[in-house]
């Protein structure tokens, strides 16, 4: 047990009366850090990295279902010369796959480092030379289900926390009238739903606050944030008359001073919530710049989510898997990056401009990639997409403490499976952790008889990523 | 070190590679032993850690190979070995460090330049020699100093009724006063009755129960006391609930496919039984071997089965056996045992004297069961069904165990008309993926299941002797190139080595295969012309009218046809409920069964009428042993392993287990009164249960790692007395109820020593402050507004509905997958997994919830009607208010503020829907920390 704070909120109280304002203000001490030791049953404290960190928050925007790696960010010209016949390499994948589909897209070199991305992202790509992008990665199975846990939980099936609780357990959260790691997700849950953002073993609280970002009430979007049945005034005197009769009880535990605490935190969360989604305040050019879709509009919440001080913030693309494109896939992939390459652009803009960009880590991929080859569907007819492909998918990564222009690993000529450098999610994870500025082997939670990693027994630090 | 002679020679033969030894080599084997020790030290070891370890140790064992202990050596890595030390064959490792391709070689470019020709030949001589390598510096699985709770209880003092306070209060008391603390006074009685009531009913006690209690001056007022809420059918809700925790208890699956039902139907039924279990104080080895084997000690049809959700009620997995699995073994070795046995699935555990070879040895104990969904007695309280309820029932029983004939004859079938290619496979296993990979899976598709499962049948033992497969295990694994070469020799070899080859095979094998294609189609001409004969047979009878035979006549036609339809045969699909047998099938054929099946779950699920149900665990008719595998991984598959219990509990030497799985003996070496952790991790829990805090920190892990109890004599005692018992549950929970050191008080006496010596009050100095655990509150809410009904069997109710009747919160429904978020933020245990302990943490979520959740207001409202509705002084409102919530009259202090705040809401006013002032008091007071924690 810690020791007591130095000038405890029952002093406060007993010093002020019921002068709330004293009680607000030991909370804003202890959110400043001035009050010594937060109470040990706050596992959202603040606590220090193991070495200086290169960013201090985290953004995933994550193309769940699968994104074509071979139509967006890794150019295979083979292809086109295998187009109609069969790739002399064809690998095992969820179903049966035909012929070499070349991509239908152009692919361009970008900025001074000539980083090659398709015209699908021809607007992100103004933001080549920020943009470092994993080529090599693999996961162990072509499914969804496992491969959304490897990449968010580090592990195919056991439950474990993911990423975002991770940090949240190492880190803390900086914004305490705000959920510490939040997940948005348009129009409903990706597939696996809040196991995605899930705690494992570590405390429930620590989960992920999942929102459905095609609502902007604040109401809709975070759980008990307005009271159907007291106005402010009245919760007000309901927090004083408490605080009141806790000062008289006069009882001595920290864990009593801080459910106190608990309740002034949110108190005011309700009103600083509120304005954290509240795109009103922003200027008619940004708005603009995000565009009023609700990709824009979830990019410019995450942004402002980020600059409060919320560790982590999951972007998903939509319910369900839209990026899974087993069909049709140049329309597809049209509207899907149609949706997302002018608001990431403007996201990538606009944390530029404000500076978050050094400090902020944005990671952008799916849970695996998709198969060079034309899907075949079960009249053996091929189906013009491309099913799912764990053998080989790339992700990039931009923002705090990542090289810029830099491509790491390659496939193989034809894009099906990681043949140079290849990089396992654990080494990503270990490298995201690295630039929060923790150790990967550091942090850990004992738990069933042994201290557990997000990377498990694996891992390592893709130094050539880092700046 | 008998055979360094033998090894010398061996060494000798090293040196034709490398030099270091040379002059050494006819010198007398100890100074060989030394000169080895010593080119070990100077040569060998340096190299290993400073090339090798970096990414073969214990940070980082690329390809699952170790080179940090001679252990790890010997192991290899996932290609198998890498050496075979002592002997003069050449391993992988020597082939790397030789090999001239920079993308084959060890160490690889990016680890530096090659190791030079000295080098290597110093770890060639030294292999050779038996790669003798201190035992020092051997790997942690040497075995630890004794531990404690490996070794049987060892209690101070014979555990009687006599003497049960006064040996508590007594070890307590050493430790207390060793320390210089000593124990608190004895807390008021109305903290004490209300401490009871929450630590054992999870309620508060009424305001009458609690005037009554301070008010009886008789000398065992206490007693009285734990013995009637002892006897209370509350009890068992409460005490339910933890092992709730331990079981990872929900009402659904956790994630699965589309087409298969998320809702357990025979979740409730579980959890009925538990409290029903603890309601009864059903013995506690009784308790645990209900729930590992009721199937094989109570009759079919018994109530009793339900138990067996214990082992059932576990997370789905997307139906991947070996995590479903796993997950059993965890929550039996973690749940019952305190032991992290699950921790064996990859390595030797790292900590405590679990074998990977024990894990696999229960895993087979699970393989060899199958989950069986079966009615149980219709409980008093449920309304009749009526007969056309009963029959559609029925009509959709009957529709799914005839889809399930239809599709499985038609897969065996299939499976057999194409035998051939499935042998042709197992020269291609890396085309069919394991399980875990799911594939769509066409019906014209060999299924990648049933290749692994010939795997696994060729892959025997004995059965290069076996009449019938010999020739085909001999020559189905030769290499393309030269097969006609080899081939000749392979099969001559058989004919010599197999006496009673089976005529057929011995004519079909007349001549040498010329490929592997041709080994597998010849088997496959062999088992269609059985086929053929047998179909002749059975249409003979049925022409001439008598009965189907039940051989064929031609003895070794017979052997073949038993190989291929008998029940071991990996072409037979047992009659197993889908789950079990759904990889086994292609994907038509398992969602048409999902589709039957859930209709029968579909119209069970929401019927108030239907039977409770358990999913049973049977075993099946040929128990298997499971192969070990290496890191866990079903590539990497090693030797079966017998199933038997732990070797640590068992002895070195366990027997296999004998009975059928083995659940039922697995569940015997459990409740074995001289089981050293069984009823000390119980007894632990129970003492977690009703104090807040467990002796031991670690309530699911008495391992090494796990730090000492805070009182080990006194929990050897408990552990005792549960035993001498009988294992009775509510005997060891009244001895610790009637212990001073239960009823001293929480408080910090002026002056205390205690915050600075023992500031976690793990010696116990005073009682610990507990806070109301989600159910606790919600429970209790609802008790104090009047509105918790005590009826609460079958199917799980919303936790937060907007409207009544409400039932206890272990009656509401647990989804894994969509945890109501309340419970989840108020830390409830994850139902994911076993949970040792809950945590208990303060977030702002909880206060918003407090704040805003319309369930708060409802209880809030609920609760002002109660004791507002009189026309008397507001007064008298307050009283009662206090009195109903806290079992006290309001302090002046108290009442003033109260008054102030009803006044100023008065004047405030309020809206429309929103809370009148007495409501917004009964709120406040709801959510007090006089309330939230119990002294």
């Amino acid at each position: 047990m810690p020791p007591l704070p130095p000038l405890s909120r029952r002093e406060l109280l007993a010093r002020g009366g019921c002068g709330l304002g004293l009680v607000g203000l030991a909370g804003l001490l202890a959110d400043a850090g001035e009050l010594s030791t937060p109470p040990a049953t706050d596992p959202l404290a603040v606590k220090p990295p193991h070495f200086a960190p290169r960013a201090r928050r985290l953004v995933h925007v994550f193309l769940n279902g699968g994104p074509s790696h071979v139509d967006t960010l890794d150019p295979k010209p083979a292809l086109a010369r295998y187009a109609g016949q069969p790739l002399p390499l064809s690998l095992t994948t969820e179903r049966k796959t035909g012929t070499a589909l070349p991509s239908p897209f152009a692919f361009q070199r970008h900025g001074a480092s000539g980083l090659e991305l398709s015209e699908l992202f021809a607007r992100t790509a103004i933001h080549a030379d920020r943009i470092a992008v994993i080529r090599s990665m693999f996961a162990h199975v072509p499914n969804h289900e496992p491969s959304l846990m490897l990449m968010n939980c580090g592990d195919s099936v056991q439950p474990r926390p993911s990423v975002g609780s991770w940090l949240l357990y190492g880190l803390g959260s900086e914004n305490r009238n705000l959920p510490g790691f939040i997940a948005m997700c348009p129009g409903g849950l990706p597939v696996k739903g809040p196991d995605n953002w899930q705690a494992g073993f570590l405390p429930g609280s620590l989960q992920g606050t999942a929102l459905d970002s095609r609502h902007t009430a604040v109401e809709k979007l975070i759980e008990n944030i307005h009271s159907p049945h007291a106005g402010p005034a009245q919760q007000r005197r309901q927090l004083d008359l408490l605080a009141r009769l806790e000062a008289a009880r006069g009882a001595a535990d920290p864990r009593l001073e801080a459910r106190i605490g608990s309740f002034e935190l949110a108190f005011r969360m309700q009103t600083e919530a509120a304005e954290a989604f509240d795109l009103a305040g922003e200027t008619r050019e940004t708005r603009e710049l995000y565009g009023d879709t609700v990709h824009g509009r979830q990019l410019l919440v995450a942004r402002r989510l980020l600059e409060r001080g919320v560790r982590a913030v999951q972007v998903w693309h939509g319910a369900g898997q839209p990026w899974d494109n087993h069909e049709q896939i140049e329309p597809n992939l049209r509207r899907l990056c149609g949706e997302l390459d002018g608001p990431l652009s403007a996201f990538l803009t606009d944390l530029g401009r404000r500076g978050l960009l050094d400090d902020t880590l944005v990671l952008v991929g799916g849970e695996f990639g998709r198969t060079p080859a034309v899907e075949l569907g079960g009249d053996g007819a091929a189906k013009a997409g491309r099913d799912h492909n764990h053998y080989g998918f790339s992700v990039f990564l931009a923002g705090g403490g990542i090289r810029g222009g830099t491509v790491h690993g390659a496939t193989d000529d034809f894009g099906f499976r990681a043949a140079v450098d290849p990089v396992s999610v654990h080494d990503l994870h270990a490298t995201i952790l690295h630039l929060l500025g923790l150790d990967h082997k550091r942090l850990t939670y004992r738990y069933a008889g042994r201290d557990f990693r997000l990377t498990d027994v694996h891992g390592r630090v893709l130094q050539p990523l880092l700046a | 070190m008998g055979c360094i002679r033998a090894v010398t020679a061996v060494a000798v033969a090293g040196l034709a590679f490398g030099q270091p030894l040379a002059s050494k080599a006819a010198e007398p084997a100890a100074a060989d032993a030394t000169a080895v020790a010593d080119l070990f030290e100077r040569h060998v070891r340096p190299v290993l850690v400073e090339r090798c370890t970096g990414c073969h140790g214990p940070d980082t064992a690329f390809a699952s190979l170790r080179l940090d202990s001679r252990a790890g050596l010997v192991a290899g890595g996932d290609g198998g070995p890498v050496a075979f030390p002592g002997t003069p064959r050449p391993g992988e490792l020597s082939r790397r460090l030789r090999h001239g391709d920079d993308t084959v070689r060890m160490p690889p470019p990016e680890a530096g330049p090659r190791l030079s020709p000295d080098v290597i030949a110093a770890i060639e001589t030294w292999l050779a020699a038996g790669a003798p390598w201190p035992s020092a510096h051997e790997s942690p699985a040497a075995p630890a100093a004794p531990h404690w709770a490996f070794f049987p209880r060892q209690p101070a003092a014979e555990p009687t009724a006599a003497n049960s306070a006064r040996a508590i209060d007594g070890f307590v008391d050493a430790r207390l006063h060793a320390a210089g603390l000593s124990r608190s006074p004895s807390a008021d009685g109305r903290t004490l009755i209300r401490r009871a009531s929450f630590a054992l009913l999870g309620l508060p006690p009424t305001a009458a129960e609690v005037a009554a209690f301070v008010a009886d001056e008789r000398p065992d007022a206490w007693e009285r006391l734990v013995d009637e809420l002892l006897a209370s059918p509350r009890y068992g809700e409460h005490l339910g609930r933890l092992w709730l925790d331990v079981a990872r208890y929900a009402d659904t699956k956790g994630y699965v496919y589309d087409r298969e039902e998320r809702f357990f139907v025979h979740a409730p039924a579980y959890r009925d039984w538990v409290i029903d279990a603890f309601n009864a104080d059903l013995p506690y080895d009784r308790f645990v071997t209900l729930q590992l084997a009721a199937d094989q000690v109570v009759p079919a049809g018994s109530r009793d089965l339900a138990a067996l959700g214990f082992l059932t009620t576990g997370r789905r997995f997307l139906g991947v056996t070996p995590d479903i699995i796993d997950d059993r073994i965890d929550v039996v070795t973690r749940g019952l045992l305190g032991l992290t046995v699950s921790c064996a699935r990859c390595h030797d555990h790292k900590y405590d004297p679990v074998p990977t070879a024990d894990y696999y040895a229960l895993y087979g104990v699970f393989a060899s069961s199958v989950d069986r969904l079966v009615p149980l007695p219709v409980r008093d309280d449920q309304p009749a069904a009526a007969p056309g309820w009963t029959a559609e029932l029925e009509r959709r029983r009957r529709a799914l165990a005839d889809g399930s004939l239809r599709l499985r004859s038609a897969a065996e079938t299939r499976a057999r008309e194409r035998i051939a290619d499935y042998l042709f496979a197992q020269r291609h296993l890396d085309r069919y993926p394991e399980l875990g990979f799911d594939q769509i899976i066409a019906t014209a598709d060999l299924v990648p299941a049933v290749v692994r499962r010939w795997q696994g049948f060729l892959g025997r033992p004995g059965l290069d002797r076996d009449p019938v497969w010999a020739p085909l295990v001999a020559l189905l694994p030769l290499a393309d190139e030269g097969f006609a070469v080899e081939a000749p020799g392979v099969l001559a070899a058989v004919r010599a080595g197999v006496t009673d080859l089976n005529p057929l095979v011995a004519e079909a094998f007349a001549t040498p295969p010329h490929d592997g294609r041709d080994v597998a189609d010849r088997y496959g001409r062999l088992f269609a012309a059985v086929a053929a004969r047998w179909q002749a047979a059975r249409d003979g009878a049925t022409a001439a009218g008598s009965p189907q035979p039940a051989a064929l006549d031609d003895a070794a036609a017979e052997a073949l046809r038993r190989a291929l339809e008998g029940p071991g045969s990996p072409t037979t699909i047992p009659d197993e409920p889908i789950a079990a047998i759904e990889t086994l099938l292609p994907s038509d054929a398992v969602n048409e069964l999902w589709k039957l099946s859930n209709e029968v779950e579909r119209w069970l699920l929401p019927a108030p009428q239907a039977p409770p149900h358990a999913l049973a665990c049977h075993d099946r008719p040929l128990p298997v042993d499971a192969p070990l595998l290496r890191r866990g991984n079903p590539a990497l598959k090693g030797p079966p392993v017998p199933r038997h219990f732990l070797t640590l509990l068992a002895g070195a030497e366990a027997p296999p287990f004998t009975d059928g799985s083995g659940r039922l003996e697995m569940a015997a070496g459990i409740v074995a009164p001289d089981n050293p952790l069984t009823a000390r991790v119980w007894a632990n829990r129970l003492w977690m249960h009703v104090t807040g805090a467990g002796l031991v920190d670690t309530p699911s892990d008495f391992g090494t790692r796990a730090a000492p109890p805070a009182h080990p004599e006194l929990l050897d005692w408990l552990a005792e007395a549960l035993v001498a018992d009988g294992w009775s549950t509510k005997r060891l929970l009244r001895r610790i109820l009637l212990s001073e050191t239960f009823r001293q008080s929480s408080a910090v006496a002026a002056g205390s020593a205690g915050p600075t010596i023992d500031p976690a009050n793990r010696l116990l100095w005073r009682m610990h402050t507990r806070r109301l655990s989600v159910e606790q509150f919600r429970d209790t809410w609802l008790a104090l507004a009047g509105e918790l009904r005590f009826s609460g069997s079958g199917r799980p109710a919303e936790p937060f509905a907007a409207t009544g009747p409400f039932r206890r919160t272990i009656h509401c429904l647990v989804d894994r997958q969509y945890l109501a978020a309340p419970l989840r933020v108020f830390d409830m245990a994850n139902p994911d997994l076993h949970t040792p302990a809950r945590p208990e943490t303060t977030v702002p979520q909880q206060a918003l919830f407090a704040l805003n959740h319309p369930f708060v207001a409802g209880r809030a409202r609920a609760l002002a009607a109660r004791v507002f509705c009189t026309d008397g002084p507001p007064e008298e409102g307050l009283t009662a208010l206090w009195q109903l919530v806290l079992q006290r009259a309001p302090t002046a202090a108290e009442r003033e503020a109260a008054s102030a705040f009803l006044d100023a809401a008065r004047r405030a006013g309020q809206g429309p829907g929103e809370l009148t002032p007495d409501e917004q008091l009964a709120q406040v007071l709801l959510v007090s920390n006089e309330l939230m924690f119990v002294e």
